[in-house]
């Protein structure tokens, strides 16, 4: 059982950011919680991960079923476009 | 910065326009290898549909990305055994024409150098969290889903 103020951190960019209409927002963690239940309960689109969304926890990919843990960042990224 | 196999590693965002070639200049002064092999790629002046572009905005992750850009320039920069690597991309607003990447692989043969640009170049497009944002010349802006191809 997690302490009553532990909080994650979740990061939008790019056309995410946009649609969402905020960049950063600190959630309490509920246990279960993994970015797939974060994306469902903030209502980013729907109730699977679209596959072109990729998932960073503290700032490394990771899968949409990782464990979240206080503390942790997590970032939703759109397609990636560099270079 | 050299890692632990000694491949020395130029690695950077630059907020502002640079001179790739004077920074290429400066920096093959730095080493003696036989073959170098060079990546520029510049901001195109129409998007893939033919709109005529005014500008482009580079979107990054702060942190993930200079440890991404990290991570794989070491990756395969040991994959391909190669003396040096020197990497500049551009964040922020972007000009038609100027430089958005410049990538530069130096090794003692002509293979392992032109093979690590390619890998390593490849590498960056598609795992290092940069997103592109066109600004087009009738005031519409939309977001570059995913990358141009080969």
């Amino acid at each position: 059982m997690q302490p009553p103020s532990a909080t994650i951190e979740v990061l939008l960019f790019a056309a995410l950011r946009e649609q969402a209409g905020w960049a950063r927002r600190r959630l309490p963690l509920k246990e279960p919680c993994t970015p797939l239940q974060c994306w469902k309960d903030l209502q980013l689109g729907g109730d699977t991960l679209p596959t072109e969304i990729r998932v960073a926890i503290n700032q490394r990919f990771a899968a949409a079923d990782t464990p979240l843990i206080a503390g942790d960042e997590l970032a939703f990224l759109p397609p990636i476009s560099g270079g | 910065m050299d890692n632990n196999s000694g491949i020395a590693l130029d690695l950077a965002l630059c907020q502002q326009d640079f001179d790739p070639h004077a920074l290429l200049s400066s920096w093959e002064g730095n080493h003696r290898s036989a073959a170098t092999a060079v990546f520029l790629g510049r901001m195109r002046d129409r998007s893939l549909a033919g709109e005529t572009l005014l500008a482009m905005e580079l979107e990054h992750y702060p942190g993930m990305c200079e440890a991404q850009l990290q991570e794989l320039a070491m990756h395969h920069s040991s994959a391909h055994a190669v003396d040096a690597v020197l990497l500049r991309h551009r964040v922020g607003r972007v000009q038609p024409g100027e430089a958005l990447v410049v990538l530069a692989v130096a090794a003692a043969r002509r293979g392992p150098a032109q093979r690590c640009c390619q890998d390593l170049l490849e590498a960056v497009k598609h795992q290092a969290p940069f997103w592109k944002r066109e600004i087009t010349a009738a005031g519409r802006c939309h977001w570059v889903q995913g990358n141009t191809p080969l």
